[in-house]
């Protein structure tokens, strides 16, 4: 069932994700957006801090940090403390290495923020093919520096063919550390477009994960493998995409996107350089087409009311059809298997 | 000992919708979309106050209303005693 409220639209987002900078230390192979230098013209601090005033005027209720990696940002710390200074919620995506014990002290003086630090791999061989040499054992001590304090932490995961797997390792080890899991869907924008054949799991892969979801229900997808979640897992949380509905996500230089994996002058709904986020967010043709983008394709399907379509950045990226309905959705997995099946055994 | 007081949880925030009150818990996260229309402002939940307490000018009806609402708020976590 859609929501009525969401269909209305939502004065402001109710989160949205901001890729501060592109700048990463790491060159991992599945980044979203092939974070490496910082891009030309990123904001500069004023123009940030501008934006946080106005996202706090506007009500958004949390900003997710990410990039890049935040921390490269020099401005990063004024940009945090003005978001709590405004009572807006944070969480930060990292990938753990500049984690120190001054900067989680530093952090854990608001109860505002919270930290996902990037591990895809329980076995260090198979987080470092994926993320580079030293990568797992930087993010389990800055995970190990994290649970000394009281910020709210987890494990973030992009599944992959190469960490499918190890995702019950994976809990265990969160378990192990005192902090929460939280898997994220792999999809094909960035880098990861790049090495799209090598690391998208496959539909077995995926079928099974779904069955392992439903039985897990205290790890956390967001949104992301919501066109693979059982009905069960999905009273804990919303059943369809909400991009320019209930997110969306702003770039180093002050794009505006429906989501972070939209990227592209297609998707570019304004420019904070040229407008308020106001004015993008109730004016943009972009975000009204994703406000009422319809995936009739799939109205006839079963789970129809379960994801509506699924992802359109992934029928975007693969099928160059944001309309198309999502190509790694439950339903499609199961025939695929179901026709693999059957040419292998007509050969 | 002063009596128990209701306030938002400090993991959630509320803020005005056409509909009435979006409610955001940042801890699924997840949402309440309360269909409250103009009857309640959310600064109300900012502060420690009674569950009685509600604005001036309700009818006896409407005061019931907000009252299940507020409890349904407490028991969903939204809202906790202090």
């Amino acid at each position: 069932m859609s929501n009525k409220f969401v269909e209305q639209g939502l004065r402001s987002p109710v989160n949205l994700t901001w890729e501060v900078t592109l700048a990463c230390n790491l060159r991992c192979r599945h980044c979203l957006s092939s974070s490496a230098e910082p891009a030309a013209n990123e904001l500069n601090t004023a123009e940030a801090l501008a934006l946080v005033e106005q996202l706090h005027q506007e009500g958004v209720f949390q900003i997710n940090f990410g990039g890049g990696e935040p921390f490269m940002r020099p401005d990063f710390l004024q940009i945090l403390d003005a978001c709590h200074a405004r009572g807006i919620m944070t969480c930060i995506s990292t990938n753990g290495t500049l984690i120190t014990p001054e900067l989680v002290e530093q952090l854990s003086r608001t109860r505002l923020v919270a930290i996902q630090v990037s591990l895809d791999g329980a076995e260090k061989s198979t987080c470092e093919a994926i993320r580079g040499k030293g990568t797992f054992e930087d993010a389990i001590k800055a995970l190990e520096l994290l649970t000394l304090s009281p910020i709210p932490t987890s494990i973030n995961t992009v599944l992959t063919k190469e960490n499918a797997d190890e995702i019950q390792a994976m809990q265990q080890l969160a378990e192990q550390l005192g902090v929460t899991l939280r898997i994220s869907r792999f999809r094909p924008s960035g880098r990861g477009a790049d090495n799209w054949e090598e690391l998208r799991p496959s539909p077995s892969q995926l079928l099974a994960f779904s069955a392992w979801l439903a039985e897990n229900n205290n790890v956390r997808t967001g949104d992301s493998f919501f066109s693979l979640t059982s009905q069960e897992r999905q009273g804990l949380g919303l059943n369809l995409c909400g991009a320019a509905k209930l997110t969306c996500c702003v770039s180093p230089t002050g794009m505006v996107y429906p989501c972070a994996f939209l990227q592209s002058d297609r998707f570019e709904a304004g420019d904070l350089r040229q407008n308020s986020f106001k004015e993008i967010w109730d004016n943009s043709e972009i975000f009204e087409s994703f406000r009422g983008l319809r995936i009739h394709s799939c109205e006839d399907c079963q789970r129809f009311d379960q994801c509506h379509g699924g992802c359109p950045a992934v029928a975007y990226h693969l099928k160059d059809d944001i309309q198309g309905g999502d190509p790694e959705c439950l339903e499609r997995c199961v025939t695929s298997i179901a026709d693999d099946r059957k040419k292998s055994n007509a050969a | 000992m002063a009596a128990a007081g209701i306030k938002l949880h400090p993991a959630c925030r509320v803020r005005r919708e056409r509909f009435g009150l979006l409610f955001y818990d940042s801890r699924g996260p997840r949402l309440l979309f309360a269909e409250t229309g103009s009857l309640l402002a959310p600064d109300y939940f900012e502060s420690v106050r009674s569950r009685q307490d509600l604005p001036e000018g309700l009818s006896a009806q409407q005061k019931k209303v907000l009252q299940n609402f507020i409890t349904k708020l407490l028991e969903r976590g939204f809202l906790r005693e202090q």
